[in-house]
């Protein structure tokens, strides 16, 4: 175990590494000034590294997808998909209609499978009663008395019976939610095969044979998903307006600049030919809009822009700089210069270290950063864990408007139609005044309704296809002895990129940049702090335990807002050399719990 | 042959246990995605539609549908 240097002066260190119920490995180290309730310093650390971009040179280009979806356990067919959309480009190939449609069911199933069990088994734990009990006991009294506004669309009449339905193991939710984690994984298997690794999507198409049936099938289990949303989403509603309310200020809590980045979803077959001279017309056209938004304005919704600003820095990283290497890509297909720090001029060399958090590295993360074309500024961009920067960016450029989700430039209007039990409902996500933790959780129960108001429009687009007969699903082509291509998506937690450079028909460079790699980046060679690092420091500190029993609620639910996927465990240092272990056994609920 | 033991960026590491790996893809093989996949498709006709034959090789006529204005929705 690491030593860490003791507080200084009445800053006490206080580290989590890993951080538990997200997925990966991820380390916050922080100073906090219990004297002034904040933190004043932070860094983000990850010690695994992967090297995709090392080993897939070389490859056949064709098992790109296979092999990086195989870089998450929890969001693979994202990066399936998003590899396939690069492919598409390189090789020149247009996939037929229906093949796009059933991309697009099987990633909404994925979107709506993966932000519902983060949200109700994972992030709400932080929110739960019994959570709150050790947290905030004075909290926990208010929630009983709080009446919930919307009592009569969800059934639970306070704050504290919310809190209760997601008390782990026990709360009706968190086991609703784990049901839900089922029928939501089947969608996902009939459109893609398999989840989480996908075995029928392709480069020009999908081998899913579209029949009538498989969409009926997909559909039957989407209306029980809706009955589930339709309460969901006015309980984390109460929820987090009653945070706001009972603790004023708490807007403050993981609150930064607003600096987000959605990379765009759900493809429009009909707009889309996978062309880069055309990429900024089919981005446009996609069911959620990509979009840069600073400040709460949105820079630009040109995927070509969005491409050419995306600049890979190091700074508190351990790897060599690759200036002296190849550059692969100096001009892009429009004949606009490609920087020597894009990613497809990329060269990754790792170099192993000891990790130093005094002004040395300590990451294995780079620092993706975007530069604006117009002024030159770098921004430290973050996905706001998936949901926020979508819906955000969606909502400005106002370009959505199906029968189930209309953008309106100021908001996102949701209309869910009869389903099991419940009848038609309409929500409303209006953009928020703030980047912070609560609107960052707020924004993901939206998104499970808007995920699951256009699966409602794809099917219908799909079975269109179907009754014309038109049951083509997958295009020849081939591949290419040179060429270029890059893949733009949405991964559950937000941005995904992939750049591919094709040479003497086989990889010569492949870059997938997932959106972790922006949230939790270390401080970059400007000294700009990564998004995570920013969200947490100058947090205040509303957690009622003093430095003893500390448990950094505050912190850790601005983590796990932004959704980290970088595996798990607790070892919590305290300053001055104690050292507290916890480790949790989840069969044994939340009392199973040893101290040593 | 490489003598080990070999630094690679800058640790130290023995021989390897697997042959770099190749390109699958072996000339001379057709691949899934070559041109032509989609017309040599049984089943698979050129403006886009489908017949019975997709599905099944066995009596795939008999489940065409019973007249011609009617769409082909091919079993899974």
């Amino acid at each position: 175990m690491e030593t860490i240097k003791g507080g200084n002066g009445n800053l006490v260190d206080m580290n989590w590494d890993p951080i538990t119920r997200i997925i990966g490995n991820l380390g916050v180290y922080t100073k906090i000034d219990f004297e002034n309730r904040r933190v004043a310093e932070c860094r983000t650390t990850s010690s695994l590294f992967r090297g995709y971009s090392v080993f897939l040179r070389g490859k056949d280009p064709r098992d790109a997808h296979f092999i990086t979806s195989r870089i998450c356990g929890i969001c693979g067919d994202n990066h399936a998909t998003c590899s396939v959309y690069a492919q598409n480009m390189a090789y020149g190939v247009n996939p037929p209609a229906l093949s796009e449609w059933i991309v697009n069911l099987g990633e909404a199933a994925e979107f709506i499978f993966d932000h519902t069990i983060f949200q109700d088994n994972l992030v709400l734990v932080d929110f739960c009663e019994q959570m709150v009990k050790e947290t905030n006991p004075g909290l926990l009294g208010k929630a009983e008395a709080a009446e919930a506004p919307n009592a009569a669309l969800h059934g639970f009449k306070t704050i504290a019976d919310i809190m209760r339905a997601y008390n782990p193991f026990e709360g009706k939710m968190y086991q609703e939610a784990l049901r839900m984690g089922r029928v939501t994984r089947e969608m996902c298997c009939l459109m893609e095969g398999r989840h989480v690794h996908p075995s029928t999507l392709y480069p020009g198409g999908v081998g899913t044979v579209a029949s009538p049936q498989l969409f009926t099938d997909y559909l039957n289990r989407l209306l029980s998903v809706l009955d589930f949303v339709k309460r969901a989403v006015p309980m984390n509603d109460d929820l987090f307006n009653f945070f706001y309310e009972a603790l004023p200020g708490y807007e403050e809590v993981g609150r930064r600049r607003i600096q987000l980045a959605c990379w765009g979803s759900f493809q429009d077959p009909a707009v889309n030919d996978y062309r880069y001279q055309t990429m900024g017309t089919w981005g446009r056209a996609m069911f959620v809009t990509p979009g840069v938004v600073v400040d709460g304005k949105l820079v630009t919704n040109d995927l070509v822009d969005i491409n050419l600003g995306l600049r890979i820095l190091l700074g508190s990283s351990y790897y060599q700089d690759w200036q002296q290497e190849e550059r692969f890509v100096t001009r892009d297909p429009l004949g606009n210069p490609v920087d020597h720090r894009h990613p497809w001029n990329q060269t990754t060399i790792p170099a192993p270290q000891k990790r130093n958090f005094e002004g040395g590295n300590y990451s294995w993360v780079m620092s993706p950063r975007w530069q604006d074309p117009a002024t030159g500024e770098m921004f430290p961009l973050e996905t706001g864990g998936g949901p926020l920067a979508r819906l955000w960016s969606t909502a400005l450029s106002g370009l959505v408007d199906t029968p189930y989700v209309k953008a309106t430039g100021e908001s996102i209007r949701i209309s869910l139609p009869k389903s099991a039990e419940l009848p038609e409902v309409v929500f409303e996500w209006k953009v928020p005044k703030w980047c912070n933790t609560i609107e960052r959780d707020r924004a993901r129960i939206y998104f499970i309704a808007y995920a699951a108001g256009m699966a409602l429009y794809f099917i219908d687009q799909a079975l269109g296809e179907i009754r014309q007969g038109r049951t083509r699903t997958f295009a020849d082509f081939q591949v290419p002895e040179e060429a270029v291509g890059v893949g733009f998506h949405e991964a559950v937690r937000g941005v995904l990129s992939h750049h591919l450079v094709i040479r003497d028909k086989k990889i010569a460079n492949y870059h997938p940049y997932p959106p972790t790699c922006w949230n939790a980046s270390p401080t970059d060679s400007n000294g700009i702090a990564g998004p995570m690092e920013d969200a947490i420091v100058d947090t205040p500190i509303f957690e009622e335990n003093g430095r003893d029993g500390f448990k950094g609620i505050d912190i850790l639910r601005t983590v796990r807002s932004l959704d980290p996927c970088l595996p798990c465990g607790v070892h919590m240092y305290l300053g001055k050399g104690k050292v507290i272990e916890e480790s949790h056994i989840p069969t044994l609920g939340l009392n199973g719990r040893m101290k040593r | 042959m490489k003598k080990h033991p070999t630094l690679v960026a800058g640790i130290r590491t023995g021989p390897a246990k697997v042959r770099k790996s190749q390109p699958t893809h072996i000339p001379g093989v057709r691949s899934g995605n070559a041109p032509g996949g989609y017309d040599n498709s049984p089943g698979h006709l050129p403006d886009g539609t489908s017949t019975a034959r997709r599905s099944t090789g066995i009596n795939a006529e008999k489940r065409d549908p019973i007249l011609p204005e009617m769409p082909n929705l091919s079993p899974p």
